[in-house]
């Protein structure tokens, strides 16, 4: 006689509109999220298709509200809802041994102003496109007539409050809700990089909600935070917005070296290579990163040498990074490395890309050398080479990696190579170029250009259809496999961290009994024989 | 010089300054080269060498190695110390103006058009025009939205803004006179802004003075 009482069989309406259940908001983020990548990658082609040929194949106009569209859509409704949106809500409980996040209708809501931002910011398409960059310096944006901008600064407000909900829901969750015997030295990194993100996000984030409110204000309501000749200063939008938006690039790639600490150890067979290093590493991030944003702005009217301590900070905040590279790379020494799809996303794929836009970084953080590449196409390759030969590939890492988990199933093999392999040629064929069109003084921004630029940008372009073509296969990979990939063991990757030693996919209370913790999930290699989930 | 060439790499170095400039350059992309061939090689090596041939093959059991840390803390914060003080001698050099009585032009960004205004009153729009052997200094505003005043073959631009003046100075070579550089701006500025671009022709003294004397004439005669 089972004992067992069925919950009634509920719509799966109720079932996922309604849930508050950490792993199906998490699911919600990822796929909610992937539909916009569509959306931003479809703006990347249309931009990368005009600049074909010298004189541009669209109307300057449109071009200018295609990359508005593309950077928008990307950061706000894309990197960040995936990484802290998707990845967070579905890890963080289960890697610290607890059955939901600490307020799980707040997590519900987070989500929900996350959707309606992601739709305000499309639909803001069909009202006079937004036009003028993702950073809508006034006065120009003061200037541009019609709703897109305002729609986009309201999106930018229900983004922000979904940020700062989740935020705290992060923080209280991952302070307060630990399994017992998990002491703050025995989370995951990737739970780590989580904390030390949610803090950002509530230091940054009321700092952008100031400028784009300013903004709207002086658009509608007859104020003049940015009117020069009534005594108001567009210099105090740079850096409110810069105060928020450069810390927000290390909020789009902290939980992405989270992810990174999580595969490499794993497909390496071997403990992490300097824990603590990794951890408080990014303690040193977070805190730096709130020193530098006036970097964006050596050229906008400061003098030069107040460029020079922003300067400094910008090289030194190289050096919490450029420890984990050298930790992960110790991790795979004497290892045992597999070649599986998230180690080529990890390995080759993340740190070999990545790395070129933390060297470019380096150089555009030199005053003078940022005098000369300032709002060149050397800042776009260094800041695609920053999110997407960083972040992008550690999203895919994570997807490949926590798949099994999440579906109970594998995806195909082959065709997560071809994608791995399409996005990382692709990758280096898009944004390498880039520098060279930046060093010869090729601006941003522009729907047309010199004749003589023409090679590197059809390299360029041709480089953005292979990573279209390469999205398309993974993203069909994993929709397919979600339902017809071969079933797996709950821990295929024989990994150690918490959210592995429980049923794939969890049940919804995901711990039958929440565990005990004895030590950090980076131990010896152990074989899953001697140890049965 | 061929077209691929020029769009592949820096332009032409105009003034001492963008010579200086490009040597900082090389010497920040020769150390970070360094370090990613290092990084890049490690990786490579990694996976080719330790590459999991065994089903039961299982990695060392190291956790860290508190040297290791140090060293590798310390030698990229000391290296990027360096790179930052060689770069600081620079920003001082650019920032201050030692030449007295340099020869001040105002440039004003407009929707979508450089305007440059010479002592003597000359008014110019697109067409920038600077003696050789002479510091000429920009002093740089707008009369609407942000704009990038952006010589590349000088190596520097600053942001042209509404209420402020920015400014910087150069001397061109007697070398380059009859010379014409692009002068782009490169601040997004709205639908004109591909198209915001001013020629600047480096001049003779003399051929610079009747220039400026002709056109002088012709203004006030239009006007």
């Amino acid at each position: 006689m089972e004992a067992v009482i069925q919950p009634p069989r509920r719509s799966a309406v109720r079932d996922w509109v309604f849930t508050v259940d950490h792993k199906k908001i998490g699911i919600m983020y990822g796929i909610t999220a992937i539909l916009f990548f569509f959306v931003g990658g479809l703006f990347a082609l249309l931009v990368r298709t005009d600049l074909l040929v010298p004189k541009g194949l669209f109307p300057t106009q449109s071009y200018n509200e295609f990359y508005t569209m593309h950077a928008s859509i990307m950061i706000f409704a894309v990197i960040i809802p995936l990484l802290t949106g998707a990845f967070g809500n579905y890890l963080v409980p289960l890697q610290i041994g607890a059955r939901d996040m600490a307020f799980p209708r707040m997590n519900a809501l987070s989500y929900w102003l996350y959707a309606v931002s992601g739709i305000l910011l499309v639909l803001s398409m069909f009202f006079g496109m937004p036009d003028a960059g993702w950073t809508a310096y006034p006065p120009y944006s003061i200037q541009s007539q019609g709703p897109g901008i305002d729609m986009w600064v309201m999106a930018i407000h229900f983004a922000g409050l979904s940020s700062i909900l989740g935020a705290i829901n992060f923080i209280v969750t991952i302070l307060k809700m630990r399994a017992p015997g998990m002491t703050l030295n025995r989370m995951p990194l990737f739970v780590w990089s989580m904390l030390v993100t949610a803090f950002m996000q509530i230091f940054g984030t009321p700092a952008l909600a100031t400028a784009v409110t300013t903004l709207l204000l002086d658009r509608h309501f007859g104020t003049v935070f940015y009117t020069v000749s009534a005594g108001g200063d567009p210099m105090l939008y740079q850096h409110l917005f810069w105060f928020y938006s450069h810390p927000a690039v290390y909020i789009m790639i902290l939980p992405g070296f989270g992810i990174i600490s999580e595969v490499i150890p794993v497909f390496s067979r071997k403990p992490i290579f300097g824990y603590r290093a990794i951890a408080y590493s990014s303690i040193g991030i977070g805190f730096l990163g709130f020193f530098v944003w006036a970097h964006h702005m050596f050229v906008a009217g400061m003098e030069m040498s107040a460029g020079v301590p922003f300067m400094i900070t910008s090289m030194i905040i190289a050096v919490p990074t450029s420890i984990k590279i050298f930790n992960w790379l110790a991790t795979m020494w004497r290892g045992s490395v597999s070649y599986d799809v998230p180690m080529m996303y990890a390995s080759l794929g993340f740190i070999g890309s990545f790395i070129i836009g933390g060297f470019s970084g380096v150089i555009v953080a030199s005053v003078p050398l940022d005098m000369q590449l300032h709002d060149t196409y050397f800042i776009v390759a260094h800041i695609h080479y920053v999110l997407f030969g960083g972040s992008v590939m550690t999203i895919m890492a994570g997807l490949h990696y926590w798949f099994p988990k999440v579906t109970g199933r594998m995806y195909n093999n082959k065709l997560g190579y071809a994608g791995f392999w399409m996005y990382f040629v692709g990758t280096q064929v898009t944004f390498f170029p880039m520098h060279f069109l930046g060093l010869a003084g090729m601006p941003r921004r522009i729907s047309s250009y010199l004749p003589q630029f023409q090679f590197w940008n059809d390299v360029a372009t041709a480089g953005a259809y292979l990573l279209g073509l390469g999205t398309l296969i993974i993203v069909t990979n994993l929709f397919v496999s979600a339902k017809y990939g071969r079933k797996v063991s709950s821990n295929p990757w024989e990994a150690q961290t918490l959210e592995w030693m429980t049923s794939s996919p969890p049940p919804e209370h995901n711990f039958d009994d929440i565990p005990v913790v004895t030590e950090n999930p980076y131990g010896p290699y152990r074989h899953p024989e001697l140890f049965p989930a | 010089m061929g077209s691929l060439s020029s769009s592949t790499w820096l332009p032409p170095e105009l003034t001492p300054m963008s010579h200086n400039v490009d040597v900082l350059f090389y010497i920040i992309l020769g150390v970070v080269t360094f370090f990613f061939v290092v990084v890049e090689v490690l990786l490579v090596y990694f996976l080719v060498r330790y590459r999991r041939t065994k089903k039961n093959q299982v990695g060392v059991n190291v956790h860290g190695n508190s040297k290791l840390e140090v060293v590798w803390t310390l030698i990229p914060a000391l290296i990027l110390v360096v790179m930052g003080v060689m770069s600081v001698k620079y920003v001082y050099a650019e920032q201050t103006t030692p030449v007295a009585n340099p020869y001040v032009i105002q440039v004003i960004g407009h929707e979508w058009r450089w305007e440059f205004k010479y002592p003597n009153g000359v008014d110019t729009f697109n067409d920038l025009r600077i003696p050789a052997g002479q510091t000429v200094l920009f002093k740089i505003t707008s009369a609407d939205v942000v704009h990038g005043f952006y010589i590349p073959a000088v190596r520097i631009q600053q942001d042209a803004l509404p209420g402020r003046i920015t400014e910087f100075h150069m001397t061109a070579k007697q070398s380059d006179i009859g010379q014409v550089f692009n002068v782009p701006c490169d601040q997004f500025c709205g639908v004109g802004h591909p198209k915001m671009m001013a020629n600047m022709t480096i001049m003779s003294q003399s051929g610079f003075n009747s220039w400026l004397g002709n056109t002088l004439k012709t203004q006030q005669a239009s006007s």
